[in-house]
């Protein structure tokens, strides 16, 4: 496999792109949940697989526990989107979603769960939208673990190269907020490269 | 005539650029990557309109806006953002922007920008 | 027409399927929910879901059918959450965790003009059900460790324990053994085993450790340890060899127990105050173990019985006091002139015996004349001599030890009469 790199103009256009999408996620999930976010600028990391850990844990208080959301997409986009909120914002999620003070677990599961099928759906539809291809998505699974335990080198021991496309998304008003990760590999990683290249190329001819 | 161009992005600027060539191909077009510059030259440059990105490092477009708009309340400031939140929208045209579209921009858009909300 | 075939499609299916609009009017209920809901579609299609189940939480059912419609992408409940979207009875009958069905729901966009959703519920009890036994025993695992946590923290604290490589180096030792023998933790690992200062008299340990080795058996005993500031220990050790499974020998795990104040104690209770010699009792007890067991190689031996002369006139001419210091003396002198495998003790007043091992009357002979001849050349306090007289006789086996004393005492008192300080035998 040759190696996966990509060139300031394609970070800066992968970003842009990110970015709309984001824009678009954002919008969606403040609609739905009838709230206003701040927007904040994507960041985009290619990496290898052994270096996922260290970059989610740059992003994480040590002493907090965390929700950790994730959804697979599959197709020819295939990946993982993962949605890791700190446990105060996702009972001010459940708490903010179910109108109650003392949301349950139950609550707070659906509610991060809810959170993190409007992200990716829209963040992954969009690009795939742009790509041609087809997405399935799957049922989110939530768990609740200490920060260390976010992910497991074992975890990811199936990815070699892979691409990190987070942003933090910020509901001020109501103390929420969490960063979500697209991890994606090899051919995804390619087909969004070559995606980037035809719009370069658009705008240049 | 000046056009201040202000996005972190390069190929945001450049879509932009390419879209603003096509109505007004003779604009001197000032670029800025984020909001600290722009509002330098904005003071300097005294340019005619500005096209102003809403998430950027250093400085947000909100700060630059607000910056702006307190040194010009006369400033023809056109955001475009990804952000389409209409709170979002509603809270930029509250500091004085003349209009907001979404991301990426087009002629069409553009066209309806030049006709509408600048006075040029 | 068309319309029918998804009928007979939706009903086809092994997992439940709901037609619902955004006012939550169901407009397809299918077979698989008839039969497990007993509600039939006669009875539920064209009405408000509402009216079937009015507990379900209708605020978040919007938002996932609002989510769905306007994403054009399906929305999810938890497929954990204990809380059912519909509650289906399970009928399972052998034990089980869950009396009602476990249920994964997906909401997906379905005709988007008409705002309709079709929900599919599939069974996902058994999955389930696993995970929370995987769970419940994830629990168990970290409970149990937590409980061996606890004990091996009272172990680290309370016992003495040393474990070493098959070389001798220590590896790892308690906090116990580090207080006991006044060592601290880091600076005995690595070190070798005979850092402990070990009693000369127990040196054959290193011998017996060999044994270990080739019996691949632990070894018990007692040793005197000195302490890192020289106190004296005495503990019973335990060590144990450790095989890998190739059955090599790897390690040796050794536990002690303290029992200097045991030994204290033996020793107050085996010896005599004022002579430090053995007391009678315990030196019948030794005799009483020999005639019991009557192994051969214990059996072959004299007894000497001994009396200082005039002892009486000592008393009366310097005092108590110079008697108890020419008691003490000749008690030393002799025990100083025996071999080491003989045992001396006080046999009362002025009186001493002993037991030489593996002798001949000979040789008994000679050794009594030696100790004999030691007492006369002493002089006790630079002030006086005296002298002893001896009574030999010979075990003969399987007899009563009183017919040895007595043919002893008979040797002793004949010594007496021909004029004192002479050994005399009565074989």
């Amino acid at each position: 496999m040759k190696a996966i790199e990509l060139n300031e103009d394609q970070i800066d256009a992968l970003k842009e792109f990110m970015n709309v999408s984001i824009g678009a996620a954002t919008s969606n999930v403040a609609e739905l949940l009838d709230a206003f976010a701040t927007m904040h600028i994507p960041k985009i990391v290619i990496c290898n697989s052994d270096e996922l850990i260290a970059v989610i844990q740059s992003e994480v208080d040590p002493k907090s526990k965390y929700y950790v959301i994730k959804q697979l997409f599959s197709g020819k986009f295939g990946g993982e989107c993962m949605f890791v909120m700190k446990n105060s914002s996702a009972k001010n999620l459940g708490n903010y979603l179910y109108h109650i003070d003392n949301p349950s677990q139950d609550d707070i599961n659906d509610a991060v769960i809810e959170l993190t099928n409007i992200l990716s759906s829209t963040l992954i539809s969009r690009l795939t939208k742009e790509l041609g291809v087809q997405v399935q998505f799957f049922v989110p699974s939530a768990q609740i673990v200490n920060s260390e335990d976010i992910i497991y080198a074992e975890d990811i021991q199936h990815y070699s190269k892979i691409i990190i496309i987070s942003t933090v998304l910020e509901f001020k008003d109501q103390n929420i907020d969490g960063n979500i990760y697209i991890l994606t590999k090899d051919e995804a990683i390619n087909s969004l490269i070559e995606l980037i290249d035809n719009k370069l190329e658009e705008l240049y001819s | 005539m000046k056009i201040l161009v202000v996005d972190d992005s390069s190929l945001a600027r450049k879509i932009l650029i390419k879209e603003l060539k096509k109505i007004e191909p003779s604009a001197q077009i000032l670029e800025a990557e984020n909001g600290a510059i722009a509002v330098e030259m904005f003071k300097n440059e005294k340019p005619a309109a500005v096209f102003l990105d809403l998430t950027m490092p250093v400085m947000d477009g909100y700060e630059a806006l607000e910056h702006i708009m307190s040194l010009d309340p006369y400033a023809q400031v056109i955001i475009v953002s990804a952000d389409i939140q209409p709170e979002a929208r509603k809270k930029v045209l509250q500091i004085g922007a003349k209009n907001m579209c979404p991301k990426p921009i087009n002629s069409e858009k553009m066209e309806s920008i030049f006709m509408h909300d600048l006075i040029i | 027409m068309e319309f029918k075939h998804c009928d007979i499609l939706l009903d086809s299916l092994d997992n439940g399927y709901i037609i619902l609009d955004d006012n939550f009017i169901v407009t397809y209920w299918n077979k698989w929910l008839c039969i497990n809901t007993q509600i039939s579609q006669e009875q539920i299609m064209g009405k408000s879901l509402k009216e079937f189940y009015p507990d379900l939480n209708y605020t978040v059912l919007q938002r996932k059918i609002k989510t769905a419609l306007s994403l054009k992408t399906p929305s999810f409940y938890d497929p954990n959450s204990n809380t059912k979207f519909i509650s289906i009875n399970r009928n399972k009958v052998t034990t089980s965790s869950l009396t009602l069905m476990q249920q994964q729901v997906i909401i997906s966009p379905y005709l988007i003009n008409e705002k309709k959703v079709i929900i599919s519920i599939y069974d996902i009890s058994e999955l389930h059900e696993t995970k929370l036994l995987i769970q419940q025993k994830n629990d168990k695992v970290t409970e149990l460790n937590e409980a061996l946590e606890a004990d091996k923290e009272i172990i680290n604290q309370n016992i003495m324990i040393m474990r070493t490589l098959a070389n001798g180096v220590i590896i790892d030792v308690s906090m116990l053994f580090c207080d006991f023998f006044e060592y601290e933790k880091q600076n005995i690992i690595g070190k070798s085993a005979s850092i402990l200062k070990i009693d000369e008299s127990s040196k054959c340990l290193y011998e017996e450790l060999q044994n270990i080795i080739i019996n691949k058996e632990p070894w018990s005993g007692e040793l005197e340890i000195k302490t890192s500031s020289d106190k004296s220990k005495w503990v019973e050790a335990r060590i144990s060899p450790i095989f890998d499974e190739e059955n090599n020998l790897i390690e040796f795990n050794t536990i002690y127990y303290d029992i200097t104040n045991k030994k204290l104690l033996e020793e107050l209770y085996i010896t005599d105050a004022l002579t430090k010699l053995y007391n009678r009792a315990y030196f019948d007890e030794i005799l009483s173990s020999i005639t019991k067991n009557q192994r051969k190689a214990d059996i072959n031996f004299a007894l000497i019985l001994t009396d200082i002369d005039h002892f009486k006139s000592i008393n009366d001419n310097y005092g108590h006091q110079v008697g108890d210091e020419a008691l003490k003396a000749v008690a030393q002198t002799l025990k100083k002139a025996l071999r080491e495998n003989d045992v001396i003790a006080r046999w009362g007043g002025e009186e001493f015996v002993v037991m030489l091992k593996n002798v001949t009357v000979k040789e008994a002979q000679m050794i009594a004349e030696k100790l004999r001849s030691v007492v006369e050349n002493e002089k006790i306090n630079d002030l006086l001599t005296c002298t002893c007289s001896f009574g030999i006789s010979m075990y003969i086996a399987s007899e009563k030890i009183d017919d040895t004393f007595k043919r002893a005492d008979d040797a002793l008192y004949e010594a007496k009469r021909s004029g004192r300080n002479k050994v005399m035998t009565k074989l």
